[in-house]
């Protein structure tokens, strides 16, 4: 055998020994996707809108406070849109209010005075910076959730500089909730109750409007909360006048855990952090007897009396379930979410629907191979063993290459490798054609093998570019599955044409070395 | 096996015949597709839910429509799916615009409202994970494991349990009866006692959610459409690179043909059209171009070996001698294919449909479109525009062409 065969022969057996090692078992090295091992694909959207209007609410807050307590106390202030214009305002003072801007609100908000008014606009970096931050903190958000709840290899990313975010969850059993406990805004704020000011719920909105002879101060707001039967089960609402103003939120707090209370039910237990014990502690101290309101979400949970000055941890109890007090621990560990979420896209697909697939993709694989072996066999006779040991090995690289390049096996994937195996051939078919047309024109078995792989490497190239072109499109355009199917395409149209130019030629070669004089070919 | 042994078959000589029943084909199904709007689109497109799910017993597809009515979950397609027995229904409601996330809660909660007593309060073996039951066992200690120890080793004990019972659910899709858990390994009676008098196996369960927002759909049908476009582009730049802009026109003329004739036969078939459709075209727009690419890579290579002969006779020549590979690569990918369609299940059934209809139309186009198109365009326009520009550079090809046709008319008149 001469020297450059022997060295061929092994650069193939040293491709396939590689994509059988790095194969091999299947189960444990082929990465699959989540409509073949089952799991959850998200795709939300952080509603900047929201962030901002809180960003704007925050600010306003912010300007009016402290330009009364510099003593300008007939300040005005509302929100127009996305601006906040401020009145009552002497001109003379308007060096209050750009200290109170530079000190507090930096470069996200321009001012300028027009006549009575002072309007205060969001800059754009500003808002970019608003919206930026809001995706950031979700991110980060939803990851901790995902984490504490225990999902293996979840995969969580930003789409591109969106304000979307991909969550991919594979194998999880219980979908709904997961979908909740992301999507749960758990924002916690601890506000005063006003009326009924020793805690509890009014049975209407109209008792509480009595109470304020119609109209509600502008310091108070009225939130609805849900009253529940011993169950758990909601049967109706109640309301409540609170301060709009927290005395704490959901940021202060240090942990939060399920935990038993007085009558073995579950509650949330919670500490507090540093600073948020020390003004918890003193507002407390100083509301002893008056309802303490715990809103989550713009929702009351309830609002129990003060009884006494409570600083460094407390309990939350609002007839919950075990599931629901485990949940809210854990969002509230995890920080509330800057703004609302909302579900673009979801595709969920339990694992029996997957291996059903996997099954069946495995049959039709197999079978669309066995088919096509017989067709080679029967049409190129002995030199059809060529292009089905060629399809073979075709098969375990492909394989390999998904496996070494840690490439992600979907459903149309398993599709993009039957495809390959039925379209593998054709460069075979491309040779042995040709090779067939040079014997009839008289040449020997030498030279018409020679002629033939020299004349049908342009076309095996300029057929394969085509279908790269294609797949390097979908690549492009799909998500997920569909990516999955244009990396199978693509590996497979390379390893064709490996298998079919070098593996199939070397083969040849290897026939004609070990005879003498070849008389003829079984083609 | 040779099937097509030096063949000489005039493919050529009916090209205006073939185009024109091409044409006619083709006004047909853009006048069905586009004008009548026959296509059945899917959610990944139209935006809306899918939901697919699994009873422990048959039930009416009526029965879920009226329950779903009741509940006023409007416009539901209910449709059963996967093999007889198996229990499993898909419903597929529309999504209004500006509501993203579909009737996923208010569809579920109708069924369960319905089929589960009580509507679903107590743990359900059937709906909920791992965590869930995990917590039921805790809370019982059936193998006296929490007393004393570590809690976190008790907790591990009963996940462990929970996992194996759930898995019979992963691998079923539907636990069916009290049986199917009792001889689980791992899990002691005393575990399956506990589960037993307190939990429930619920009468459905939700095997997959596909929902799509409005805008999401928006979105995606714009890039679909644009994926297909640019690859068509992507294919013409290739060819007239590699060959001549005649060629790339044939070839794109084909693979449009092909392209068009496939949504019509879809449409007509009324399988749905999703993502993985897309995915489909986007590989019938490869693979059409690459059976034609084989032929005029044979034309161009006896152009150049006989440059004396007329193109016509030059392409007849050329689709004679690949004859036998068209048919044979055509053949082994439709086994493939066919193999596919068969036996690869509902969700790819439509993706091999369409790659079926894409060989079989593929492989008639590059043989009875690409070709003649190249022909008729060199005739009709760029002959005429060359003659002017670059005067007698390619006069003898082009003067034998016409010759070939006045030959023709004169034995016609003869």
């Amino acid at each position: 055998m001469n020297r450059n065969l022997l060295y061929r022969g092994l650069l193939i057996l040293v491709v396939v020994a590689i994509a059988a090692i790095s194969a091999w078992p299947l189960q444990d090295k082929i990465n699959l996707g989540l409509d073949l091992r089952g799991g959850m694909h998200l795709v939300l959207e952080v509603q900047v809108a929201d962030a901002v209007k809180s960003e704007i609410d925050n600010a306003m807050d912010r300007i009016v406070q402290d330009a009364r307590e510099e003593g300008i106390a007939t300040i005005e202030a509302r929100r127009e849109g996305e601006q906040i214009v401020v009145t009552g305002v002497p001109p003379e003072r308007d060096d209050v209010i750009g200290r109170i801007r530079t000190d507090f609100l930096g470069q996200t908000w321009d001012w300028d005075r027009i006549g009575e008014r002072i309007v205060f606009e969001l800059t754009a970096a500003g808002r970019a910076e608003i919206r930026d931050g809001a995706v950031r903190q979700a991110l980060q958000t939803i990851d901790n959730r995902v984490n504490a709840y225990g999902v293996a290899e979840p995969v969580i990313t930003q789409l591109g500089s969106s304000e979307r975010i991909v969550v991919q969850l594979p194998g999880v059993d219980d979908p709904e909730r997961i979908r909740e406990l992301i999507k749960n805004t758990a924002f916690l704020e601890f506000r005063l109750s006003d009326y009924p000011r020793a805690g509890g719920g009014a049975a209407t909105r109209e008792e509480v409007l009595a109470n304020y002879g119609g109209q509600v101060p502008d310091d108070i707001e009225i939130l609805e909360g849900d009253v529940t039967d011993p169950e758990g089960r909601r049967i109706g609402t109640q309301y409540y006048a609170v301060t709009r103003r927290s005395v704490v939120t959901g940021r202060d707090l240090k942990n939060a855990r399920p935990s038993l209370g007085q009558f073995n039910e579950p509650v949330v237990n919670f500490t507090f952090s540093p600073q948020g014990a020390e003004r918890f502690g003193e507002v407390t101290g100083a509301n002893i007897g008056r309802g303490l309101a715990i809103v989550l979400d713009d929702r009351v949970v309830s609002a129990p009396t003060i009884e006494d000055r409570i600083s460094d941890s407390g309990i939350i109890r609002g007839n919950f379930t075990q599931r629901e007090v485990e949940d809210l621990s854990l969002v509230l560990r995890s920080g509330a979410l800057p703004a609302g979420i909302v579900y673009l896209e979801e595709r969920t697909v339990g694992p029996s629907l997957g291996r059903d697939s996997i099954e069946q993709g495995l049959r039709a694989g197999l079978i669309g191979f066995a088919l096509v072996v017989l067709v080679m066999l029967v049409v190129y006779k002995l030199t059809g063993i060529n292009a089905v040991v060629a399809l073979a090995l075709n098969v375990v690289i492909v394989f390999g290459a998904l496996a070494y390049f840690g490439a992600t096996l979907t459903l149309p994937g398993i599709a993009g490798i039957i495809l390959t195996v039925g379209m593998a051939v054709d460069a075979n078919v491309l040779v042995f054609e040709r090779i067939r047309e040079e014997l009839h024109a008289g040449r020997t078995v030498k030279s018409a093998i020679d002629a033939g792989f020299a004349k049908a490497l342009s076309s095996i190239i300029d057929a394969n570019v085509t279908t790269l072109i294609a797949a390097l499109f979908l690549f492009q355009f799909g998500t997920g599955p569909i990516r999955g199917f244009a990396v199978t395409l693509s590996i497979g149209i390379f390893a064709s044409v490996f298998t079919a130019v070098f593996v199939s030629r070397w083969l040849f070669d290897l026939q004609l070395a070990r005879r003498q004089r070849v008389e003829h070919l079984s083609i | 096996m040779e099937f097509f042994r030096d063949t000489h078959i005039d493919f050529m000589k009916y090209r205006r015949f073939w185009i024109a029943v091409s044409l006619l084909v083709v006004a047909a199904g853009i006048f069905s597709i586009f004008v009548h709007g026959r296509l059945n689109v899917g959610i990944d497109f139209a935006g809306g839910t899918q939901i697919t799910l699994k009873f422990a017993e048959e039930v009416e597809v009526n029965r879920l429509r009226s329950i779903l009515a009741d509940a006023g979950v409007e416009d539901a397609q209910i449709q059963r799916f996967g093999e007889a027995g198996e229990h499993e229904v898909l419903i597929k409601t529309p999504t209004a615009e500006g509501t993203e996330e579909g009737s996923r809660d208010p569809v579920v909660e109708a069924i369960d409202g319905a089929f589960n007593e009580g509507g679903g309060t107590a743990l359900d073996l059937n709906r909920d994970g791992v965590e869930d039951v995990a917590d039921a066992l805790l809370a019982a200690d059936p193998d006296g494991v929490a007393g004393g120890g570590d809690p976190e080793t008790a907790r591990a004990h009963y996940e462990g349990v929970a996992d194996a019972l759930i898995e019979v659910r992963r691998e079923e899709g539907l636990i069916a009866s009290w049986e199917d858990l009792a001889s689980v390994p791992g899990v002691s009676r005393a575990a399956f006692e506990v589960l037993r008098a307190q939990a429930a196996l619920g009468d459905f369960t939700v095997l997959g959610v596909e929902n799509v927002g409005p805008q999401m759909g928006r979105e995606l049908r714009q890039k679909g459409i644009l994926a297909v476009v640019l690859s068509l582009v992507g294919m013409l730049l290739y060819i007239w690179l590699r060959f001549e802009l005649r060629f790339g026109i044939g070839a794109l003329m084909a693979t449009v043909h092909d392209v068009i004739i496939g949504l019509f036969l879809f449409a007509l078939v009324g399988f749905e059209f999703n993502l993985t459709t897309i995915a489909a075209f986007l590989t019938l727009v490869g693979y059409s171009v690459n059976d034609t690419v084989v032929i005029f890579d044979r034309v161009r290579e006896n152009m150049r070996k006989t440059p004396q002969k007329p193109l016509v006779e030059v392409m007849n020549e050329s689709l004679n001698q690949t004859l036998s590979r068209t048919v044979l690569t055509s053949g082994t990918t439709l086994l493939a294919v066919g193999a596919l369609l068969v036996l690869g299940g509902d969700v790819l059934r439509g993706f091999a449909f369409v790659l079926t209809i894409g060989i079989v139309v593929g492989t008639y186009s590059s043989i009875y479109i690409a070709s003649p198109f190249a022909l008729v365009w060199e005739q009709f326009f760029a002959s005429a525009a060359r003659g002017r520009r670059k005067g007698g550079r390619d006069a003898s090809r082009r003067a034998s062409g016409r010759s070939e046709a006045a030959a023709r008319r004169s034995r016609r008149a003869s």
